[in-house]
């Protein structure tokens, strides 16, 4: 019985390491394999004794064997160690972390989303006599070792909109919120409330929730990992993998695949390898905090010496932020400091002040990160002056709007008060005093009309207004032919001519509004005031920080091609006299897609408007997603420009964007999606993954327009769909109709 | 009662449509697919979004715009005209066999058994806005007509008149005219589905699905 | 100074249908230019494809899937070799971005009408007030450039109802449009301050969604007006533009639509007016070219006029293009005694850039000439067009009578629907007004026009309509 027992634990183990390395030649596998089969051949042959030997030495090859396979493993082995059935899951997680839980919203497959577990739980902790249960609220994807609907920890955004109801749930109680990543990714639809516009909204969330959050970290797909990613401190498992894209999702993108074909596998593994996606290159970029290790080839529900590993890795944690912001703190925090998983007790509730101090923390922590993947090129002295610019702006701006801004504010406020107060009090003589003084003062009303003006020449300065003519023509417009209309199927659109349609009509079919796609320059030249475009951080230059293949010509090429650093510009310009910020994504400089220098040229924008008290605009021209070849460094610009946006809303600025072309994935599902007044001009698409990827990783089939404005209107991820000729009218109006408190414009 | 089975024996005589590709307007030719016999496809995808097989280019003032084949078939013959040569709107530039597929087969047969109702004038059609959002969301046959209901708008000599359905009540089971195009006087706009009779024409549905083989 | 041999050189390209179609090609043989014709399936029985055939052979007609896709035009004139465009009037007549496109494409060719920039600032209602305005002719009373602040709306509304009442007006009306407007569409009348408000709201928001801007015109509204016009027509040498005198076309359908057009435009010899007819005609002919002049004007062009119950004309608009109703005048002309004056030949040889060749002073005018438009249609019920097959269509060849029609005389005939309704225009000329209305009804009565639907119901036509009216034709 007990042989045959082990022999069948072996023959898991075999498949187990089949399994992780996958279709690759390995010869050690291969020995186990033959050695193995021989074995099981050769056994009905032998005495027990001999069976027992034989079996005793090849448990031990196995032992031997699998430490040497560890030692081996490549990244790729690592997706598929995280993949398999036996990695311990989120279950496994609550029965063996926490002293005890309750799961939140579901059971097996009823539930709103099975990907997306939630569960309170308690660790008990002893000090002396007293016994303390100390809750969390936990959150995170459910594998359950491959049951179907469990989607492989694909969340749906509901799935997401769960995660983040209960974080919010967490802090109205005041408890930690611990996170589990095991996620190959976000389930890309767009239903409501949407995968991009969910996770932003996860994200703006948590950069300001009030309570420490503790990240784990076993399969980091992504935006998916990011929707419960944003976190105070981030552990991640060892054998697990943080990363912008799946190896083969960047494998389909660098091999340029379409319509389902399939990487090949040597690309498929040179991906995972140059994604720098281990937990050591994760902790060597600073992208996490500690990594924690895991037994030979992966945890797996047996190794219960990992579940107290964690445990203690978790709840040493959350001491740890708790301390870090907290007053009383020395020597507990000095103790954790010399051991970690130090056995001293702390409350996890934090006070008013101990919160302030845990968002300054968690933004500076975020703030902090990145800052090598990106070049900046200036001169130490400008960068000093600039900082001692940056200080005296900052400073006039507290005298300017903080402290004069706010007495004036008061005293207007008052006069307010004290003149609707008279007024009631006069009643009707003052209608009649002011009628009297009006008359006294102003002997004609000013808007009168002349009869003379009737039918006479009148004075008027508007006559090139209505012809149609813009600042900036479309190069477009200087070819002599005929374009079509991708709509002339449907709606009967007759060729329009180059020029008109480029020119004139600004890039708008005449028949049935379809806007073609105009350069930025259209914008830059036709919104804003003329002239008065100042760009800033200019000398801000993407990188190729995992030295990608190839990527470095690619880069210079697009350098090249636009005249850009990067795929970000900053600046400051006006519409009618109103100063605004600008950061615009363009379409032209690597399909716009972000990474660690538009992220920084962004957050410093943010930064300045806040500091000048200005409006910002962002103005996606295109945005294809992260920039996949800048891995992590790419992907965690997505919690560090929510943040400076959530610093800046709630300094009381107008965030707006404006979306154009193309705009998918990370970029909206964060820094782009968390506005609350998003618009998109018409024609454009907005969405968290292409038609193909859905197809790829969901199996459905969605409609040609499934990314559309209008769609995206009617579920409600934007605020409205702009005529690219009323841009500029409508900015205006959105200034004057929207904004925060400290716009002092109004 | 239509008699079904005449009517397929019919059709398998003469199982082929002639689809004539026609240049939309004028410009210079140039044959992508110009073998007789080459085997061509009709625009396919859940939405039709993937467009038939390339035919032929039609450039117009530098603007070359693809024609693509409408169904699937056979070439048959093309016009005979050089590379780069001359046409004008309407010129006949090739043919293509299409074997009948069921649904088409179907649409013959209804048309022969449904309550037809034609064009009272000669002019454009256009289904009245109510009853045309209807079709396009949720299809013709969503649609139930009564007599003196106000179906269509016809427009003429920049004019636009209601025009009442007359017949039978039923579902409207097809639609024969393209608002792009001009009707004829007493070609049918639609064909009705009397309630009565919807067995009747599932029947007929039903009977060509199994015994019309459709061909490559 | 280009002469006729170089004219010759030229191939008009004819950019429309029907009887214009026909008077282009014919002037075209007149000045012994090459012309090409086009047509679309349902026209493919209209008289301007057998006259094309005949005129220019089978190489000189080509069909097109549109006569409104510019670009099948400009294929087939690349295709034909032709150097220049005719318009006619109505498809692109009066569009400057057509005119622009076919003077700034690769392969240049002529615009056989105004400059695109002529057409363009001429095209823009309020261009035009501001620029009558600006050279003292009158123009309606109101306001000349786009409204958008309500209270200045208000206030004008205001100043014009003051305004009325000062000049007698007993009942004063005004009108809102929509400055982006046209053809009628986006206007509302006020005769109520009170209710002022709501009508600008309502053509504010129909505007902003018709031509995304909201800015209006206030003009007043006059009633019971004649509907006058000045034929003018200027070379491209700088010389100063001459006029074929003025028409009146104040019979006209329910919908705006001109039925019967006279030249001259009023008859004082035969006929009382209320005020100085005659003054009203030379002032409306002096203010047309003063503007013509200041206006760069290099073609043909019409300048349209309301004259009130008193007298007091008022400049309408600007029509950059050759009318229909251009024949009437031409039939009461004469250039330097010679009698048979073809304005549409005159506009291609200005056009082609050959100097008029001749003065005001050389042009004389004599007689009145009455122009019907011959139509299948209702004139009791709302004048609805009848459609049908026309069986047969015939007339006496009178010495006074000229007919233009793409309607053959020999066959039977389908009307197209998809065009304008007009079959035929038919020109009589008299030595006086008297004789002219005689004249005019006695083609109408010995005219034939018989057809039959499909339903077997009998031709409607106009034609005892325009007998009706032709008694008080120039009656003020």
């Amino acid at each position: 019985m007990d042989i045959e027992k082990r022999t069948q634990e072996l023959r898991d183990r075999l498949k187990y390491v089949q399994d992780i390395f996958g279709p690759d030649e390995n010869s050690n596998v291969s020995m186990l394999d033959a050695k193995l089969n021989e074995f099981i051949l050769r056994e009905p042959s032998l005495t027990k004794q001999e069976v027992i030997r034989q079996l005793e030495t090849l448990e031990e090859l196995f032992r031997f064997l699998e430490k040497k396979l560890e030692r081996e493993l490549t990244p790729m082995n690592k997706v598929r160690i995280v993949r398999h059935p036996q990695r311990i899951c989120l279950k496994d997680i609550l029965e063996n972390v926490y002293d005890n839980y309750t799961e939140i919203g579901g059971q097996d497959d009823y539930s709103i989303d099975p990907s997306m577990l939630i569960a309170r739980a308690y660790v008990t902790r002893k000090r002396g006599k007293k016994v303390h249960n100390q809750p969390v609220m936990v959150i995170g994807q459910e594998k359950g070792h491959g049951q179907e609907f469990r989607n492989g920890g694909s969340v749906k955004p509901w799935g997401n909109a769960k995660a983040l109801h209960y974080m919010k749930v967490a802090e109205t109680e005041n408890i930690p919120i611990h996170t589990y990543i095991f996620t190959p990714g976000s389930y890309p639809i767009e239903d409501y409330p949407g995968a991009a516009q969910q996770i932003a909204k996860n994200l703006y969330e948590m950069a300001g929730l009030k309570v420490p959050i503790v990240a784990v970290i076993s399969e980091g797909g992504s935006g998916g990992a990011e929707a419960i990613g944003l976190a105070d401190t981030r552990i991640m498992m060892s054998h697990g993998y943080y990363s912008v894209i799946s190896p083969e999702g960047a494998a389909a993108i660098e091999g340029r695949l379409r319509g389902g074909q399939r990487a090949d596998l040597k690309l498929i593994e040179r991906c995972a390898d140059q994604l720098k996606m281990t937990a050591d290159d994760n902790k060597t970029m600073g992208y996490i905090d500690w990594k924690i290790h895991e037994p030979e080839l992966g945890a797996r529900p047996e190794h219960y010496d990992f579940f107290r590993k964690l445990r203690k890795a978790v709840i040493a944690s959350t001491d740890e932020i708790v301390l870090n912001v907290s007053g009383m703190r020395m020597l507990r925090s000095f103790a954790l400091k010399r051991h970690k998983g130090a056995n001293v007790y702390v409350r996890w509730t934090l006070s008013t002040r101990a919160k302030e101090r845990l968002l300054w923390v968690r933004y500076l922590k975020f703030r902090r990160m990145a800052q090598g993947a990106y070049l900046d090129k200036r001169h130490w002295f400008s960068r000093g002056s600039e900082a001692l610019g940056e200080v005296c702006s900052s400073l006039y701006s507290y005298f300017r709007y903080d402290l004069l801004g706010r007495q004036r504010k008061k005293v207007s406020e008052l006069a307010e008060d004290v003149h609707a107060e008279i007024q009631v009090v006069m009643g009707r003589s003052a209608r009649y005093w002011g009628k009297v003084l009006s008359k006294l003062f102003f002997k004609k009303d000013k808007k009168e009309v002349d009869k003379e003006e009737l039918t006479t020449l009148t004075p008027w300065n508007g006559s090139d207004q209505n012809l149609g003519q813009w600042q900036y023509i479309s190069p477009q417009a200087k070819e002599d032919q005929s374009i079509t209309c991708p709509n002339a199927g449907v709606h009967g659109c007759l060729d329009q001519w180059a020029p008109d349609l480029f020119g004139e009509w600004a890039g708008v079919c005449s028949f049935c509004g379809h806007h073609f796609p105009m350069e930025y320059q259209w914008y830059i030249h036709n919104i804003f005031d003329p002239g008065s475009v100042r760009e800033i951080f200019s000398e801000i230059e993407s990188i190729n920080p995992l030295q990608f293949d190839g990527f470095d010509l690619k880069l210079d090429e697009a350098k090249r091609r636009t005249g850009h650093k990067c795929g970000c510009m900053t600046f400051e310009a006006r519409i009618e006299g109103t100063t605004v910020m600008v950061a615009m994504f363009m379409a032209a400089f690597r399909g716009g897609s972000v990474g660690a220098a538009e992220g920084e040229k962004f957050i410093r924008a943010m930064e300045r408007a806040r500091k000048k008290q200005l409006p910002f605009l962002s103005y996606v021209h295109g945005t294809a997603g992260i920039r996949i070849q800048e891995g992590v460094n790419g992907v965690i610009q997505m919690p560090r420009c929510t943040m400076a946006v959530r610093r800046y809303s709630e300094a009381g600025g107008l965030y707006l964007v404006l979306y154009d072309t193309n705009s998918y994935a990370g970029p909206v599902a964060s820094f782009l999606g968390c506005s609350p007044y998003q618009f998109a001009v018409r024609s454009a698409n907005v969405g968290f993954a292409g038609p193909g990827v859905i197809k790829e990783t969901t199996g459905l089939d969605i409609p040609p327009n499934y990314h559309n404005a209008f769609q995206a209107l009617s579920r409600g991820h934007i605020q409205g769909i702009w005529d690219r000729r009323e841009i500029r009218h409508n900015l205006v109006q959105s200034l004057q109709t929207m904004g925060g408190r400290n716009l002092y414009y109004r | 009662m239509v008699d079904v089975k005449t009517l397929l024996q019919e059709l398998r005589e003469e199982p082929y449509e002639k689809i004539v590709i026609r240049a939309p307007h004028a410009g210079t030719v140039e044959f992508v697919s110009s073998t007789p016999g080459t085997r061509v496809v009709g625009p396919s995808g859940t939405w039709k979004e993937k467009p038939g097989t390339l035919l032929i280019r039609l450039e117009r003032e530098k603007n070359k715009k693809p024609i693509y084949a409408p169904q699937k078939g056979e070439i048959m013959a093309l016009a005979d005209l050089k590379p780069g040569e001359f046409v004008q709107a309407g010129q006949e530039l090739m043919t293509i066999r299409h074997y009948l597929t069921r649904e088409e087969v179907i649409g013959r047969i209804l048309r022969q058994s449904l309550f037809l109702f034609l064009a009272p004038e000669k002019g454009r059609y256009y289904f009245i806005p109510d009853v045309d959002i209807k079709i396009k969301t949720k299809g013709s046959q969503s649609v139930a007509v009564e007599e003196g209901l106000e179906l269509f708008i016809l427009s003429r000599m920049k004019r636009e008149t209601a025009i009442r359905y007359t017949g039978p009540s039923g579902i409207i089971y097809a639609i024969y005219f393209d608002t792009n195009d001009s009707v004829e006087r007493e070609s049918p706009l639609i064909g009705v589905c009397p309630e009565d009779q919807l067995g009747q024409i599932q029947e007929v549905v039903s009977r060509v699905q199994s015994d019309w083989e459709e061909q490559d | 100074m280009k002469t006729t041999n170089e004219l010759k050189k030229h191939k008009v390209l004819i950019a429309n249908r029907g009887e214009i179609a026909i008077r282009i090609m014919e002037a075209c043989c007149k000045l012994g230019l090459k012309f090409v014709a086009l047509f679309t399936a349902p026209d493919q029985h209209s008289e301007h494809c057998v006259m094309a055939q005949k005129l220019g052979g089978d190489e000189s007609l080509y069909r097109v899937s549109s006569y409104l896709d510019a670009n099948e035009i400009f294929a087939v004139a690349d295709h034909a070799k032709a150097t220049a465009i005719h318009p006619g009037y109505g498809f692109f007549a009066e569009d400057y971005r057509f005119a622009r496109r076919v003077a700034q494409r690769e392969r240049k060719l002529i615009f056989i009408g105004p400059s695109w920039q002529v057409i363009r600032e001429l095209g823009d209602k309020i261009n035009t007030k501001r620029l009558a305005r600006k050279l003292g002719v009158p123009t309606v009373p109101g306001s000349d450039k786009p409204v958008t602040d309500d209270l200045e709306a208000e206030n004008i509304a205001k100043s014009l109802f003051d305004f009325q009442k000062e000049q007698g007006v007993g009942n004063p009306v005004i009108l809102v449009k929509a400055s982006a407007g046209g053809g009628g569409m986006g206007i509302e009348e006020v005769t109520d301050l009170d209710k002022f408000r709501s009508v600008l709201r309502r053509i504010k928001n129909y505007s902003k969604r018709q031509f995304r801007d909201e800015s209006v015109l206030i003009e007043q509204r006059i009633f019971d007006f004649n509907h006058l016009e000045v034929q003018v027509l200027a070379d491209r040498t700088g010389m100063s533009p001459v006029h074929f005198g003025t028409r009146n076309c104040s019979v006209q359908s329910l919908g705006r639509q001109k039925r019967i057009e006279v030249a001259p435009g009023f008859d004082p010899t035969s006929t009382r007016y209320a005020f100085d007819a005659q003054k009203v005609l030379e002032d409306i002919t002096e203010y047309s070219l003063r503007m013509a002049k200041e206006a760069g004007y290099d073609n043909i062009g019409t300048w349209e006029w309301i004259v009130s119950p008193t007298g007091q004309p008022f400049l309408m608009e600007v029509n950059t293009r050759i009318q229909v109703e251009n024949g009437v005048s031409a039939r009461i002309a004469s250039i330097k005694g010679q009698k048979g004056v073809d304005l549409i030949a005159e506009q291609i040889r200005v056009g082609l850039g050959a100097a008029l060749g001749y003065a005001q002073e050389d042009i004389c005018l004599e007689g009145v000439g009455i122009e019907y438009r011959i139509i299948a249609e209702d004139p009791d019920n709302k004048f609805i067009p009848w459609v049908g097959r026309i069986t047969s269509f015939d007339w006496p060849d009178f010495p006074w009578l000229t007919m233009h029609t793409q309607v053959p005389r020999d066959r039977e005939y389908e009307i197209p629907t998809d065009f304008d309704p007009n079959l035929a225009l038919a020109i009589v000329w008299g030595q006086t007004l008297e004789e002219a209305r005689i004249r005019g009804k006695e083609f109408l009565h010995a005219l034939t026009l018989c057809g039959e639907n499909a339903s077997g119901e009998a031709l409607k036509s106009n034609i005892s309509f325009l007998e009706r009216k032709s008694d008080t034709v120039l009656v003020f």
